[in-house]
């Protein structure tokens, strides 16, 4: 079945004259598009701070990968079980730590990751320890990518666009008001975390694909911090902010290889920036829209919600 | 063994309550995290450690320079930064990711100018050790734990004591209130960035005297956030007991279980403690109510 | 197909029943009357050393409007709190509605139909004035996440309901115009109509108003306490209001209970109020 997506990849790249180079990268910037889709649900619409997608994505991913590799299980029920699992564990969690205020909920995201990362370090028989889990199948082709990222926006973007995203940024915007409203801040808490980190347990099983190997300092501390630094680059509250967010992030040091021992200062420094000037971010509250940049350029009048924010 | 074990892990206990005091005073005064709190560590111990290797000044000239660079990063990160994101009424969140991204300047522009390169002092360190009932004590851990304990101290001295002090107590309680009772809120808060920041120096310091000094040794200012939450945030007495705790905590693991999953329990012991005492040790539980 | 065709037609008819339970629920609200909406029985409440509210009991009956009249810091917004499940009493019952609410979450309380309003107005400050009331109607919303993602006619349905209820909430309280303005861009009196519409998008059968005129001037309170006769007539609802102002209070409510450090002083009309001795001691006769 592998096979199969990869022969399609392959036609489809041949026809195009889409290079292997290209490829990877396209690959990659899916990964990344798909785990800020997760963060920017959490972080941007819900406003609440995980420093522990790392380890969902690594849940993903060894999930996964052991389970294509130790059990012959076809890799696009693995890659859904991964996803699955991370989601879960993170009920889990979240059904224990949501209940605790702001800094305190964020520690104990930050420890979940840092004992997932020891944990895969320490069990060497189940995980490979620190020398890696190898021998995975490449199948994180670049049209399998895409295709997860398209469907992954498609589900946030619908997902954001009913109740469940108008709950959610309720409770960004005042959490005392949504319980007033009959909104259970709680579960609709967990409902998010849930949502981010069955999208980084996502992007974990498709990263596991492109590396074809996987260790567990690809999901150290420093990787839930590039999440966070790229969705609030991006713009908290904005989905098409997010994933412009993303590209700029995976593709800015491809383009300006001389730059990529400066990438990380850079996104500190746009950060800092960000946040002291732009605190919504390059997008803020709204989406891209087509409409509304040909209005632009018209010169049309902007309308009072645009005007206000 | 025992009591090795412990002199080492209050000795280690001591400096992450350094830095975890400076967390706790900031967090009580702004109710944010630092994030960039341990790169003032690292950045203090690299000005010391550049004037005591590379100028040649003896190395207590060296210690203090570095305790000042500390102090400075931190006033200024509070200068530029945190002031002007508060003036802009931004949620308390925004301080904090602000804080992430100082936090990674630092530790990029470390390692730049530095390499990830570990360095140590040239200056002759005591590295002896004595023993006590049995024990074999590192000299070095006794003279970092006296000077923590001193420290600490004169730290509680000044916040419980002094008219500093209680200003500080008294934004911590209500800012507006104490501006309205003339306390020169954003002055105190500056000295408070300046306390928080020599400590952190200090802590630096020692850490590096007995680690090395390396580009990524910030993330003890992680463990201090840590011990700081452990206590409860924005407690300076929880802070102390917290680090205490989780450096010797720490030392225990390493020494009787396995060095490889210290950091596994004192995550998985911080989780489970927040779960019975979600505000931490001494923290207070703020509600907010309509 | 024929199956697909089936299952559509089943589900537009569950939407359909869903309307018609909807419209019977609110008829059923109407005819029953004679039971007070609320009533509290020897509720106290302590913070510390001081008891915030002191034994404190109410009944309000359906259609009143109830006023909760007191110095600062006499326990009015406590008892919202302890209504509103935002605290839990230390003992005494709350009857909504036949239901004893003791206890409950603040979001159970909104959904089985107490809306309320707060002291310093808390709306969606950077969504739109139209979201800040379709996000009140969410127990309207009664689609679940895979109709929500592949948009099923009755997503469609329903967000179409909610919309025009939302727009129509808008027009009653005269905001119509601002829909898709900025929450925080609205002038003050008119984020107060706005939050009074957030909660009336509840459907509730009691409104809790936390000092709608604090901050007005005395033509402004003049035309709130229009406003909120107009909210009671068109909604047949029943009101408990915190207010300071006594002139809202004597146009506005049919009964009040005067607080005084967490103890009852007097209930009774805002006639028989104003001329007890013990209310004029400690209260209005400072002022008056």
């Amino acid at each position: 079945m592998i096979e199969a997506f990869n022969n399609i990849n392959n036609a489809f790249c041949g026809f195009l004259h889409i290079n292997p180079y290209i490829q990877g990268v396209v690959v990659l910037l899916c990964i990344n598009v798909i785990a800020i889709l997760g963060m920017a649900v959490l972080t941007g619409f819900t406003r609440l701070f995980s420093f522990g997608n790392a380890g969902f994505m690594a849940i993903g991913a060894y999930c996964a990968a052991i389970l294509i590799v130790r059990h012959s299980v076809n890799f696009l029920i693995a890659m859904v079980i991964g996803a699955a699992l991370a989601g879960f564990i993170a009920f889990l969690l979240g059904s224990l730590t949501l209940k605790l205020k702001g800094d305190y909920f964020l520690i104990t995201c930050l420890g979940f990751g840092e004992c997932v990362r020891v944990l895969l370090n320490y069990f060497k028989k189940f995980s490979g320890g620190s020398a890696g889990f190898p021998g995975i199948p490449n199948y994180s082709s670049m049209l399998f990518s895409v295709l997860c990222a398209v469907l992954a926006f498609f589900v946030a973007w619908r997902f954001i666009h009913s109740k469940y995203g108008r709950n959610l940024t309720s409770i960004r915007e005042n959490e005392v008001a949504a319980e007033a409203v009959g909104i259970n801040a709680f579960r609709y808490k967990r409902m998010s975390f849930t949502f981010s980190a069955v999208y980084a347990g996502w992007a974990g099983a498709l990263f596991a694909g492109y590396m074809m190997y996987v260790v567990p300092t690809n999901f150290a501390l420093n990787k839930s911090i590039e999440l966070i630094t790229t969705t609030v680059i991006g713009g908290l509250g904005s989905l098409t902010g997010s994933v412009l967010g993303a590209m700029l992030v995976t593709l800015l040091p491809e383009v300006f290889r001389s730059l990529s021992n400066y990438r990380m200062l850079i996104y500190g420094f746009a950060v800092v920036l960000i946040i002291m000037f732009r605190p919504n971010g390059l997008y803020g509250y709204k989406e891209f829209s087509l409409k509304r940049l040909i209005n632009r350029f018209k010169g049309k009048p902007k309308t009072g919600k645009e005007a206000a924010s | 063994m025992f009591l090795q074990q412990l002199i080492t892990g209050i000795s280690i206990g001591g400096i992450y309550a350094l830095l975890a005091t400076g967390y706790s005073l900031i967090y009580s005064l702004l109710d944010f995290s630092n994030w960039a709190h341990g790169e003032f560590a690292m950045l203090g111990a690299y000005v010391a450690i550049v004037f005591a290797n590379m100028v040649g000044v003896p190395f207590l000239l060296a210690a203090i320079l570095g305790v000042c660079g500390g102090a400075l990063i931190s006033f200024l990160c509070e200068k530029v930064v945190y002031r002007h994101i508060r003036s802009t009424g931004a949620p308390n969140m925004f301080l904090m990711i602000g804080a992430m991204g100082l936090s990674t300047i630092f530790q990029q522009v470390a390692n730049l100018v530095f390499t990830g390169q570990y360095r140590s002092f040239k200056f002759k360190l005591p590295v002896s050790t004595i023993e006590i009932a049995g024990a074999y004590l590192g000299v070095l851990d006794l003279i970092s734990l006296l000077l923590t304990a001193v420290i600490l101290v004169f730290l509680i001295y000044l916040i419980n004591k002094t008219k500093f002090g209680l200003n500080v107590r008294a934004i911590a309680c209500n800012a507006k209130a104490a501006r309205v009772l003339g306390v020169r809120v954003d002055r105190s808060i500056a000295s408070v960035f300046l306390l928080a920041g020599s400590l952190a120096g200090v802590a630096g310091i020692l850490y590096g005297m007995k680690y090395n000094v390396f580009p990524t040794m910030g993330n003890i200012g992680l463990k201090a956030f840590v011990a700081s939450v452990v206590g409860g945030l924005g407690s300076v007495p929880g802070a102390i007991v917290g680090s205490l705790l989780l450096g010797i905590l720490e030392t225990m693991v390493s020494g009787y279980i396995s060095s490889s999953l210290r950091d596994f329990f004192s995550f998985a012991l911080l989780i489970v403690l927040l779960l019975v005492k979600p505000s931490g040790l001494f923290g207070v539980d703020v509600q907010d109510k309509a | 197909m024929t199956d697909g065709i089936k299952a559509s037609a089943a589900d537009s008819r569950v939407t359909e029943l869903e309307d018609r339970v909807l419209l019977l629920e609110h008829k059923l609200a109407a005819l029953e009357s004679k039971d007070p909406v609320l009533e509290m029985q020897h509720v106290e409440k302590h913070f510390g050393g001081v008891h915030a509210i002191d034994n404190f009991s109410v009944r309000i009956e359906q259609g009143q409007i109830h006023g909760l009249i007191g110095p600062n810091g006499a326990g009015k917004t406590t008892i919202f709190n302890n209504i509103t499940g935002i605290y839990a009493p230390d003992s005494g019952k709350i009857i909504f509605r036949g239901e004893d609410i003791t206890g409950s979450s603040p979001s159970r309380v909104a959904q089985l139909g107490i809306g309320r309003t707060f002291q310093n107005i808390r709306l969606f400050a950077n969504l739109s004035v139209l979201e800040n009331v379709i996000i009140a109607s969410g127990k309207d919303a009664t689609y679940n996440l895979p109709q929500a993602i592949f948009h099923s006619d009755k997503y469609k349905k329903r967000e179409k309901q909610i919309n025009e209820k939302a727009m129509n909430l808008l027009e009653i309280v005269g905001l119509q115009d601002k829909a898709n303005e900025l929450a925080n861009s609205l002038p003050y009196g008119h984020q107060r109509k706005l939050e009074i519409a957030r909660a009336m998008a509840l459907d509730p059968k009691l409104l809790l108003l936390d000092e709608p005129a604090a901050g007005m001037n005395a033509d402004e309170s003049l035309e709130l306490v229009e406003f909120v006769r107009e909210i009671r007539g068109h909604f047949k609802i029943t009101i408990l209001m915190i207010e300071h102002h006594m002139d809202v209070v004597s146009n506005l409510c049919d009964y009040c209970t005067v607080l005084n450090f967490g103890k009852t002083l007097a209930v009774g009309t805002p006639a028989e109020v104003k001329s007890n001795p013990d209310v004029i001691k400690a209260y209005l006769g400072g002022n008056e």
